[in-house]
Order: structure tokens, then sequence, then C-alpha cells
């Protein structure tokens, strides 16, 4: 087989062969070896899947080991290295998945290159080889032109082309049927002084061939003739097309006749070639004969060979064929990436309809209901522009066949993206067709192409489609898609009008008064129902009425428009009336708002209520109790009576008794004497749910003695509701005298609290909260929310005391924990003054007290903006003092952001832009980014910018971020209030949530401060992490286990132990169990033994194992190195004991110990020990170590490198009388070795001369040379033990390592001499070993007498490799 | 820091168990009329929401139908495959089983 291997030197000697034509002369000749084929093999890899790319990594790794040599700056070879991997893996895993590259990621890629600045050769290689088969979607021509752009581009981008990328686009042409000039290509070659090589011949003969000029070919051939280079199967194959192209089909078939007589066997290449040939002259009886033949032969064609027949036949214009050659394609699994990159092309080729009959013939399994393997066809089809009624018959045919579930939908949708318009038109009329429905939201993919470029023309036609098609565009196709491209609406109409659009008025009017409404343009809305005289519903109009009345406060407005609806004849007067759609409208009104919002525009609300009651307006009882729930749940329920006032009481409940008819009822029983608690209560509980309060307690003052608590209650509630102190006061005494032990529920003393709180009634107040807590009520957590606002509104009226006491009162009676929330309006009571010195030291004074800051954000922001430096100064102090550095860093970042000083914000993290930052944060502020989101949404809310705001929302998802509610919120309310679609459903907060987290969870400073250390040990930042831990440790803030682990580790490896063991004792006394894990502990070994610790690391290394952990080989074998070194053999004992058992997992040797045992007592002058210990067991009976892996290589250099020569001459006698009575040679092999390593060659000699067998020791002399050649500047080694060992350059591993070595250290001269001698020897050269000496040549800018392997150092390395395997 | 803290709490609303149920796979044939028709099935359905994409004019592919109560919610949960227009197979999931902050962590977005 080694001959296989040798250069190919195949000389074709021209023969007279007069019956043959010219190129058949040129190859007649010498009789071929069958080497020939087997380049071939090689040469028949196509780019199909994974074919492309694993060429290409070869090459890369060939190229970076090119670089490698030739010292290039590593950090440029780095970048273009990783950029290499991501394109690699871009393109890979198309390739690997579908066998082809969509033409959009090869631009991204491309774009990617371009934009990176540079593109190293391999890159290049990649993008130019991707241009050919792999775009099958793309045109033929449109291909070339890519490869074009991409290899202009990258010329200007300073890529230097080399003859792989010549290469490239050769093939690139090929695959593409391009049309090019061979001679003008060389030309361009030689001017970039390129040299063709074997494969640049070969794909020109291909392409005269392809353009059957057998006379270009031939002359190619010629060239190669002359230049002696090899002729392969694929120039035969090549040669087969020609003749075939160019009519002479009689000499296409003598091609195979003279390839056998040259001694090369047709492959199936050759055969595929000739079939290729007669299926484009439409030859089927041929096509078939020739398939038999070669089904008889022992070659195998594969699928994709197949359909490269089709491919033919179709292109040819010989369809009718096709099935014949479908019927012998085996459907392979892998071979389904090829079918339809083949289906894609003939699409491309517009040959649609044999696209499609391969298609069908897939045999897909179509049991699925979800089988929509046809989709990438349709899709392809409307991309190629497929003629539309083709398109529907093909839906048609895809649905029978079960290979689609809805094609006409989905072609249709892909008509709709690509925005074609006509097509799309046929589409939907074939569905409408098919009974399906053609809804109104089908248009709007096309109305969006047009609408971005503001296409007047193009929105009109789509609206005209749409009535065409029958469809009615509806008030969301008008205000989204239609009125932006106009500058008024009064323009639209016009345009509309003009084009004779037709439009319903109606619908168009309401997305008129809809987009009116979005404006909060309430004059509009009120002017056009005013004058309206369209019959529309309300329920219509309903949603664009509430989007207006939020946008606007005039209340005036608001009343006027609902008097109208609600007694307008032209709106709510069909069934269910006005009573109940007013009701409903403003039940809708208030449930779209959000708590906070009614909570601003309670003042504005109640105005409404109560200019609705005026005007008459009544709402039904059960969606007064709807908004009364609301209400409560927005913590309003002042609003409640303000709402109830419109309750219609003539139709509530004719079938329960009225409160008059229980009145009288009433005084009826009492007048009868019988007893009257019940009917009161009753009546009670009845007047106060209509809120009349002035009766209800009327009938108290009358019947007090037969009041019940229940009464009682209801009563006191009522009275809160209607702000009446004084009565709920009195009722309450009343009640207590009742029944003291009597207790309300927990909502009624909460009111009570809180209207006390707000008349100044304080000490009762108090007093009502301390009963809470001696009568244990209940306290959820929905009443510490109430607390807060009873609090905050408080603070916002400025009542200082009452907030202040009862605050106080809250938290030291224990009903609530002194959160931040409940807290901050201690401080929001002097924010709201502008009282910015007091509202600072409120938030102080909380800290010191209670461990919180209350809006010390908020109060950060004032200070920054009034400009009060001073006590900004302080405040930071003050946070930085309690919280640290950080914090205050963050608290300071935030404020600035908030207040829009961007400058301040930049200052303080420096970087460039706003955005930047949090990019480049995205990292360091990983504990809380949402946080940092929500700050940059809160100033894009400033700005009202809600395409950042947009943005950040989509950066959110790209970091993985899971936003908070209150973020989801926030973004929520920029994007309404500029009218845009939210893109996620709006979260309601969830109270308990925000509750309960504050006790279980590490306050924000510990996870900063842990999250930081964790980023600078990512980082490698040692000095940074361990500043980290020591704030930590003076806050006495205690992290998790992993932490310090991974903060030792970095310690360990930056060489710092001790700051390491601070670290680790701190974490052992504050973590209970704190342990170090195997890495750490082998790194702690490693650093000990390189401080000389020994005794210690010996002392980490019992820890670790008697932790059962395993430390590394690497660490125990520096202990036991570092201990022989002192001449420590007992500490080496007792690592042997310790490990004992364990050598295997560890991975080490006997010999470790042996040798360092021995190197041990040569140091304490025991040489005669060390030297007797290893004779024994060598010579011994039951030895433990084969003599042939007895190796003292490492004892030999110690002692050599020690310059201990007594040692050295007694180890000498030793290995000499080893292998001269003994036989055994492994000892003195490794000393002269190690002499000659050490430049002792004269010892060496001496030594040879002493014990000749070593010479004759070739497997450890060779295992010698292959490891030197692993290492730089070993080649005065490997020279001057080729001196003392001359038959070694006999050896092929000998002289390879040898060329390696030279290779290696750049010596030419030693280089040049050893090929000669080796040629002058007639050895036989190996690829490789040529491969690297002509690079070596070329390099240093010789000629090379030879000509240079074309293939890279993988591809001889893997071939010699597997020669050996073959040989074995 | 601390102080939005107290910002969010001011609007608080409590606001558990609301019959959402989130849709996915939508075919790009249905909006939320056809949404809304197909879950009627079910009970009453308060809202249905299909946000489109101003960007495409094609909305993306999820929804939500906001019934009137616990038990329509289960009623519609119940029934593993729905299909509108013979497309395609909707998959729910119970958003209110899970907290809102969860889902979106799930491979809907």
């Amino acid at each position: 087989m080694a001959a296989l291997l040798r250069p190919a030197r195949w000389l074709l000697r021209a023969a007279a062969a007069p019956y043959l034509p010219l190129s058949l002369r040129l190859l007649a000749g010498g009789p071929g070896r069958p080497h020939a084929a087997l380049c071939l093999r090689a040469a028949r890899a196509r780019p199909v899947a994974g074919g492309l790319l694993s060429q290409a990594r070869l090459h890369s790794i060939a190229a970076e080991k090119k670089n490698y040599l030739q010292e290039e700056p590593t950090s440029s070879h780095r970048r273009n290295a990783s950029q290499f991997d991501w394109a690699l893996m871009r393109l890979d895993n198309s390739v690997r998945r579908t066998g082809r590259i969509p033409k959009t990621l090869l631009q991204k890629v491309f774009d990617n290159t371009c934009h990176s600045g540079s593109a190293g050769g391999n890159q290049a290689l990649l993008l130019l080889r991707s241009c050919g088969s792999l775009l099958p979607e793309l045109k033929l021509s449109e291909r070339t032109e890519f490869a074009h752009k991409i290899w202009d581009e990258l010329q200007k981008l300073g890529t230097v082309y080399d003859v792989s990328h010549y290469n490239a686009l050769l093939k690139v042409y090929l695959q593409n049927d391009h049309k090019f000039s061979p001679t003008d290509f060389l030309a361009k070659m030689e001017k970039g002084n390129i040299q063709p090589n074997r494969v640049t011949y070969q794909r020109l003969i291909a392409a005269y061939c392809n353009m059957g000029d057998i006379e270009g070919a031939s002359t190619i051939l010629g060239f190669m003739k002359t230049k002696d280079l090899p002729v392969t199967e694929a120039v035969f194959s090549a040669l087969v097309t020609g003749h075939a192209r160019s009519g002479d089909m009689e000499n296409a078939e003598n091609i195979l006749t003279v390839m056998k007589e040259a001694g090369i066997e047709p492959g199936p290449d050759t055969y595929l070639a000739l079939l290729n040939a007669y299926a484009e002259k439409g030859d089927i009886d041929h096509v078939k004969q020739t398939l038999e033949k070669v089904e008889k032969s022992d070659l195998y064609l594969m699928d994709r060979d197949l359909l490269q027949i089709i491919l033919s036949f179709s292109k040819a214009g010989y369809p009718q064929y096709v099935p014949e050659i479908l019927e012998k394609i085996t459907y392979e699994r892998r071979y389904i990436p090829d079918t339809m990159n083949l289906i894609l092309l003939l699409v491309t080729e517009k040959l649609e309809d044999t696209a499609l009959q391969i298609l069908l013939a897939c045999p897909i399994s179509r049991e699925s209901s979800q089988n929509d393997f046809g989709s990438f066809f349709l899709r392809h089809c409307v991309t190629m522009n497929t003629p539309a009624e083709k398109l529907k018959d093909y839906c048609k045919k895809l649905k029978e066949a079960q290979l689609h579930t809805s094609p006409l939908q989905f072609t249709l949708q892909c008509a709709l993206v690509a925005q074609k318009l006509d097509l799309a038109k046929v589409l939907m009329k074939a569905l409408k067709e098919e009974g399906f429905p053609i809804r109104t939201h089908y248009f709007w993919p096309l109305l969006v192409g047009h609408q971005k470029e503001k296409n007047v023309q193009g929105i009109v036609e789509v609206l005209k489609g749409m009535h065409e098609i029958g469809v009615t565009p509806d008030q969301e196709t008008y205000v989204n898609y239609v009125f932006p491209c106009f500058d008024s609406i009064k323009s639209v109409r016009a345009v509309l009008q003009e084009n004779g659009c037709p439009h319903d008025d109606n619908v168009f009017s309401q997305a008129e008064l809809r987009s009116k409404a979005v404006n909060g343009n309430l004059d509009y809305i009120l002017s056009f129902l005013e004058s309206n005289t369209l019959p529309f519903s309300f329920s219509s109009l309903r949603g664009s009425l509430i989007l207006g009345f939020r946008r606007s406060m005039n209340i005036n407005l608001w009343s006027k428009i609902t008097e109208l609806l609600y007694k307008d004849g032209r709106y709510c007067q069909e069934p269910p009336g006005p009573t109940e759609a007013v009701g409903y409208f403003l039940y809708n009104l208030i449930d779209s708002m959000s708590d906070s919002e009614v909570q601003a525009k309670e003042e504005h609300l109640r105005q409404y209520f109560h200019q609705l009651k005026e005007m008459n307006v009544k709402i039904p009882e059960n969606i007064y109790r709807g908004i009364r729930n609301l209400l409560d749940s927005y913590h309003v329920p002042e609003l409640i009576k303000d709402v109830n006032i419109l309750v219609e009481r003539e139709k509530t409940d004719s079938r329960k008794p009225s409160s008059s008819d229980l009145e009288s009822k009433l005084e009826k029983l009492k007048a009868e004497n019988q007893p009257i608690g019940d009917i009161l209560k009753q009546l009670i509980l009845m007047l106060c749910s209509e809120e009349n309060m002035q009766k209800a307690l009327e009938l108290k003052a009358k019947y007090e003695s037969d009041m019940v608590v229940g009464g009682y209650a209801a009563l006191i509630n009522l009275c809160c509701r209607h702000d009446n102190a004084e009565d709920a006061l009195n009722l309450k005494r009343e009640f207590d005298r009742l029944d003291s032990s009597a207790v309300l529920d927990t909502g009624k003393y909460v009111r009570l609290v809180k209207v006390l709180g707000k008349h100044g009634k304080l000490q009762d107040a108090i007093n009502i909260l301390k009963e809470m807590k001696e009568k244990d009520v209940l306290v959820k957590d929905a009443t510490v929310l109430s607390f807060f606002h009873i609090l905050n509104g408080a603070a916002l009226r400025g009542e200082t005391e009452t907030v202040k006491q009862l605050h106080e009162a809250i938290v030291t009676l224990g009903l609530a924990k002194p959160s931040t929330t409940l807290s901050s309006p201690l401080v929001t009571l002097y924010l709201e003054k502008d009282d910015l010195p007091a509202a600072l030291e409120s938030t102080i004074d909380c800290y010191e007290k209670y461990k919180i800051l209350p809006r010390i954000h908020d109060v950060l922001c004032k200070l920054i903006e009034k400009g009060e430096t001073e006590l900004i100064q302080k405040a930071m102090d003050f946070v930085s003092q309690e919280q640290g550095e950080m914090t205050m860093l963050y608290d300071l970042f935030f404020a600035f952001l908030q207040t829009g000083n961007y400058k301040e914000a930049k200052k303080i993290i420096e970087v460039e832009t706003l955005e930047k930052l949090v990019e480049m944060t995205q990292k360091l502020f990983e504990c809380d980014r949402d946080q940092l989101y929500y700050s940059l949404l809160k100033l894009y809310k400033v700005n009202d910018d809600w395409q950042k705001a947009d943005a950040v929302w989509n950066k959110m998802q790209e970091e993985n971020i899971i936003p908070r509610e209150k973020t989801l919120r926030l973004l929520a309310e920029i994007l309404r209030n500029n009218n845009q679609e939210v893109p996620f459903d709006v979260p309601e907060l969830w109270y308990e949530e925000e509750k309960d987290c504050p006790t279980s969870l590490p306050s924000p400073v510990e996870v900063n401060l842990q999250q930081g250390l964790l980023n600078a040990c990512h980082r490698r930042r040692n000095k940074d992490a361990f500043n980290i831990f020591l704030t930590a440790k003076k806050q006495n803030i205690v992290f998790d286990n992993e932490t310090y682990a991974r903060l030792i580790n970095l310690l360990l490896m930056k060489d710092n132990s001790t700051q390491a063991m601070q670290v680790k004792d701190f974490a052992e006394t504050h973590i209970k169990g704190f342990t170090l894990n195997d890495a750490a502990n082998s790194l702690l070994i490693i650093t000990q033994v390189r401080r000389d610790y020994l005794k210690d690391a010996l002392t980490t290394l019992k820890t670790a194992l008697d932790l059962d952990q395993i430390p590394s080989r690497l660490a125990v074998t520096r202990l036991i190195q570092a201990c022989a070194l002192k001449g420590d053999t007992e500490s080496i004992h007792d690592i042997q004991k310790l490990v004992n058992g364990l050598e295997d997992s560890i991975g080490l040797s006997r010999m470790v110990f042996i040798n360092n045992i021995a190197l041990a007592q040569i140091k304490n002058n025991n040489i005669d020990v060390a030297i007797e210990s290893i004779e024994n067991m060598l010579t011994s009976e039951n030895q433990t170590v084969d003599p042939q892996y007895f190796g003292l290589a490492y004892l030999f250099r110690k002692v050599i490198e020690g310059q201990l020569e007594p040692a050295l001459e007694k180890i000498s006698i030793m290995a000499e009388r080893l292998a001269n009575q003994f036989a055994v040679y492994k000892p003195v092999t490794d000393l002269f070795l190690q002499l000659v390593d050490s430049g002792k060659v004269d010892d060496a000699r001496a030594l040879l001369q002493r014990c000749g067998a070593i010479a004759e020791q070739m497997p450890i002399l060779l295992v010698f040379c292959i490891r030197n050649s692993q290492r730089p500047g070993k080649a005065p080694v490997m020279k001057s033990l080729l001196e003392l060992i001359p038959e070694l350059i006999d050896k092929e591993e000998a002289y390879t390592c040898l060329m390696k070595s030279y290779v290696f250290d750049n010596d030419v001269t030693s280089a040049k001499a050893l090929y000669e001698s080796l040629t002058a020897k007639n050895v036989k050269l190996n690829d490789l070993f040529l491969k690297r000496y002509a690079v070596l040549l070329k390099n240093a800018g010789e000629s090379v007498p030879f000509t240079e392997p074309p293939e890279s150092f993988e591809f001889y390395a893997k071939q010699l490799k597997e020669s050996k395997e073959t040989h074995l | 820091m601390a102080a939005s803290a107290a910002r969010g709490a001011m609007a608080l609303r409590t606001n558990i168990g609301r019959p959402v149920a989130f849709v996915r796979k939508i075919p790009w044939t249905a909006a939320s009329g056809e949404l809304r028709e197909h879950f009627a099935q079910f009970g009453h359905v308060r809202k249905c929401t299909v946000p489109f994409d101003k960007e495409t004019g094609f909305h993306k592919g999820m929804g939500w139908i906001h019934f009137s109560s616990e038990e329509e919610l289960h009623n519609a949960l119940q029934q593993e495959n729905h299909i509108i227009d013979g497309v395609k197979d909707l998959k729910e999931l119970n958003w209110n089983s899970i907290t809102s902050t969860n889902f979106i962590h799930s491979d809907v977005f």
C-alpha cells in the first residue's frame, strides 16, 4: 500500500491512437496504476450535508497550524478564529439540518464578516463555497453574482486569496453553470501570482467540457501533461460530459474504454456523467441500460445521483421520463434533504411541475394530522412567482395527497408575507369557493407594507381588493393600517372617494371616532355624536369612548357625552335600554383604569357621578354592585356612595319589600309590642346598602334599645363610607357598651381608623388600633396594605402628626412590620411639602430605627432636581457608610437616570451611552437587571419614547430576564399611552407576593455584593473580588458556600494563598461544614508547594483525602517532586501510604514514587541505598513493574541537571550492569537519551561505545524522537542523536520526526541535508514529509524541487495513519 | 432602589384567580372573533385578546381568553385539543396557576 501514497507521478505518455479524438489521444498512454482511483474517492466528496464544512474544518485546522508556525500576532488570529467558528456554526447547522443554506443566512454571515473589517482565508473560503448548489433557492446567475460580490468585497478588506479560493470559485462556477473563459481565469490567477494546481486544471477541464469545448479541455490537458500532473477520474468524467455536449455521444461512451485501458475503472461519477449525458439527450433507453449495467457491477448509485439524472431530464425538457427514475429511488431518510433541495432547485428553474411530481412521490408519513411537509415547496413557489392558477392546482394536489392539511391557507400566508396582492386575491377567491371565510385581518399584512412606505396608491389597491373579495374594512383596519398613511382622516375620505374605493360610511365614521378618541379629542366626539345620522350600536363605540375619556380630563364633556348616549334616541334605546348600557359603560370605564389611576382621578370621578345624577342618569343596581366591588378593590371605597346615588331605585327588586314597607311593618310590630330586633336590623342593613345614612341614623335613634350588634356594625361602616367620623365614633362607643367583647371585622376596624385619622381624632384612631391588638383581630396582608393607604393618604394631605402617630402605633403594637412600604409615608409627608432636609432626615431616621431606607430614590431625585449638593453629599455619605459604596452608587445612578441627568449617570458608570450602559452592565448587574430596566423604562416614560421602551422589552427577552410585574405594567403603560399594542398580557399585581418576599430574601446589599464578587471571579479580577469579600466581612455579610469556593479558587489560581486562606478561615467559621472542593484543594496544594509550604501542602492533601476527594495528579506529583528535591524520603513514603489504592483514580504511576524516592535518597547522599533498591526491583523474581516500562528518565535528568557527579557515575554503572548482566536495556537507553538531551554528547557516545545494545532499542529511541519532535527547539538534540545512531535514519518515523523538528526550528539547512541524504538513498518519502519540507522551503523563499502535495497537512497525516493501519 | 418598591406598592391591587386561559399556536387565519366563538362553548367569554404585530400585520399566534368563572376556564382546559379553522391544535396553559413572571420565562416569548 505504501506505494500508493507516494506522490502521484503518473505520467501520461501519449501513444499513437489515431482513431481517437484529440483528448483521448492525450489520455491514452501507459498502464495506469490503481492509485488513480484512490485519489478520486476524495474527489467525489461533494458539498452535501456536512461535506462542505468538514472540508472547511480540515482546512481551518491546517491554516491555524500554518499561522502558528509563522507566529502571526495571535490576537488578530484569535479574533478571526472565533468569528470563523461563529460563521461556521451557523452555516454548518443549516447544512446539517437541511442540506442547504438560506440566502438570508449567508447574507448575514457575509455582512457580519464585512462588518468585522477583516476576513481570514478560511472564512472567505467558507463563504465562497456556500455560493453553489447549497443555495437551491437562488437562481444560478444570482448565486454566481453573490460569489463575485463576496470575492470583491473580501478582497477590498484585504483577504489574501490562495489557490484554494480560486478553486472554490471554479467549483461555484461549475455548480452554477456559469459561462466564463477559462483562459481569462488562468490569466487572473497569474496576475494574482497564484500557481494553479491539479484541482484547478481539473475544474477548468470540466468548465470547457460543460460548454462542449473539447478543444479547450484538451489544451488544459496538455498543460497538465507538461506539468506531470496525474489524470483523475474527475477528468475522465468531465470528458464524458464534454463529448456528449459537443454532440459526440460515441466518443463520450468511448471514454470509459479509454479509462479502462489506462487502468482506471470507471466509478459512479463517470457513469453518472454518462447517464446525465443520455438524459440531456432524452435517451431513456440508454439511461435504463446504463443503470442496469451499473446495478450489475459492484458500483452503487445513491439517491442523490438519481436525483441528478432527474434534474438533467427535466432541464433538457424531458419531464416525461422523470417517473421512471423516481421509481428507482429508495428514499432513504438521509436523502430527504437532497430531495427537498432538488425540488427547490426545480422551482427556481421554473420546472415546478416536475418539482411537484417529485414531492408527491416522497414517502412522507401521511397519517399524522399535522403533516405540512409540502410547505417548503409552496413557499418557494410563491417566492419564485409561480403562476397563481398553477399554485391553486398544486394546493389541491397536495391536499389530496395528504402532504398538507391547509395548503391554500398556507400559500396565502406566504403571499401575504411577500406582499403579493394579485396572488393573494386569487387564493382568497379559491378559499372562498371552498367555503372558507375570508377575514378582514387577512389584508393587514398587505396594508402594512404600503403603510410603511406611505404608499397611498398601494393602500387604495388593497382596499379595492378587499371590496373585490367582498370584505369590508373594519374599524381596526382603518385606525391601525389605513389612517397612519395619511395626514388627516379627511384626506383619507377624499382619496377613497377619488379612487372610487367603496367604503362603509358607518364603519369609517366609527374608525374616525376611534382615532379621535385615542387622541382624547372629546370635543370632536361630542359634536360627532350630536350630528351623527348613522345608526350604530353603542357597543361598537364603547371601547373608543373609554379610551377618549381616559385621555381627557374634561369632566363636563364626559358628562355631556354620557347624557347624550343615555337620552338620545339614536344610541342606547334598543333593549336592554340606556340604564343597562350606560351602567355597563361606567363599569367598563372604571375597570379599564388601574387602581392608581382611579385614586388619582377620585375627585374627577366624583364630580362626574354627581353631574350624571343631576342629569338624571341612572344605572341598574347589579351593575352598581360590580362597580362597588371594583372601587373596593382599588382602595377608594369613598367613591362608592357617589356611585350609589345613580342606582335606579324604582326597579330594584320588586319582589323584595322596600325600606318603607319594612318601616311600616316595624312600626306595626312596635305598636303591637312585639320584638322588633330582627326587622330593625334588616331595615338598617337595607338603608345601609341604599347608602341612606340620614334615615338609618334616625331609625337607630328612634329604636336605640332594640339595636343589635350587627346593626351597629353596618351603621359604623356606613358612617365611615360617608366620612362621618363623629357618628362613627359614637356608634362604636354604643356598640362597645352593648357588648364589650364584640369584635368587628378587620375591614371595619381599618375603615374606622382611616376616618378617625382623617378627622384628626388621633387618640381615638390609636385606641381602635389598640383594640385590634387586644382583640387579636386577624391582620391580613390586605390589612397591612390598607394601613399603608391610610398613612399615605394622610401624608398626601400633609397631616404630619397623623402619619407619625399612627405609624408609630401600628409598628409598636406589632400590627405590621415597619417595611419600606409602610414607612414610606413618613418620607412622603416631607417630599410632598418639598421639605427636602426633613425628608432626608426622616429616611435616615427610618434606617436608624428600622434598618430600612424608604423612598431614598425619590429623595435623591428631588435633591438632584433642586441641586441640593450638600444634602446629596449627606445622603450619599450615609448610604455608603451604612450599606456600602456599591449601593450608594446604584442609588445615585438610578436617581440621575430618573431625573434625566445622563451625564452624571454616565460619570458614575463611565460608559458611552445609556443603552450601552445597560448592555455593559449585563454581567455586572445581573442580580437585578429588571430593576435597571425598570429605571430605564421610567426614563423612557418621561421622554415618552415607546420605541426605546419596546426595544427594552426585546432586550429583556434576549437576556432571559424575567420582568417583574411592575416593569411589565410600566412598559404596558408607555406602549398604551402611545397607542401601541401591548404584546403581552398586563399582569395585575399580586399583593401577597410583594409582601411575602422581604423577610425571606437576602437584602439587596447582600445580593449585590455577592453578585459583584461572583462577577469579579468570573472576570478573574482577584483583587476586586477579594476587596468585595473584605467589604462584606466588615458588614458581617455571609455569602453562600459556592461563592467562597469560587473566590478561593480564583485566589489560588492567582497564587494568593494567604488571601485564599483568609477567605477559607472566614468561610469555615461562618458556614457550618464549609469545605473546599477537590479542585480547590488541588490548587491549594500546588500553591503551597510553589511557596514551599510542604508541610501545609501535605496537611491539605490529608484533609482532601479524608473528605474522600480525589486530588489532581498534578498536585500530588508536584508535592512528591518537591519532597524529593528536599530529600524528604519520609514524606514521600507518607504520601504513598495516603494515596494507596487511589493511584489509578489519580492517575499516578508507581514510577513517580520510585524515581522520587531514589532522588530523595540521592539528595540525602544515600546513593547506594537508592541504587540498590532500584536494582532489586529490576532483578527480583516478582517484579512490580515491567522492565520495559521502568522509566527512570526523570531521575536521570534531575541527577544530570543537579550535576550530582558521584551519583551519576554510580547510576551509570548500575544501568550498564543491568544491561550487561541482566539484559535489562531500558535504564541504560534512558540514561543515554538523557545525556543526549542535556547536550552531553561525548558522555553519551562513550556510554554507547560501552553498551552497543543501546542502538538496538528502537522502540525506546523512536518514542524519544516522537516526543521531542512535538516540542520546538529540539532540532539540535535530534541531530546529535542521529549522528550517534545513524541507523535511525532508515526508520520512517525517525526521519519524519526529524523533518518535523527542523520545520519547527526553521532549520532549512539541516532539512535540505536530510532530504538529500534520503533521496540519495532512494528512500520513498511520504507525502506528509514532502508537504512539510515544501512548506518550509516556501516560507524561506526557496524553490521546491518537486511538486508540492496539494492537499492539507491533515489530509496526509490521515492518509499516513490509514496506510499504517492497513499494514498492520 | 428601596423607594421604588414603595412606589410599586401604591399601585398594588389584589386580583387573584382571574380565570384566564392562555392560548398558543393560533393559526394565522383566526383572530379574536374566531377564538371568542370557539371558546364560547365553554362559558361566557368576558374578553378575548389576540394582539397583532403592527410591523407585520400578522398576530403572533397567541392570545388570552378571559372567562367569567373558574369553572368555565376548567371546562375549556379539560378539552385536550382545540381545533380552530380545522387547522391546528391550540394548546392552552392556565394563566391562573402560574404567575405571570413564571410564565414569561416559558418558551412562549
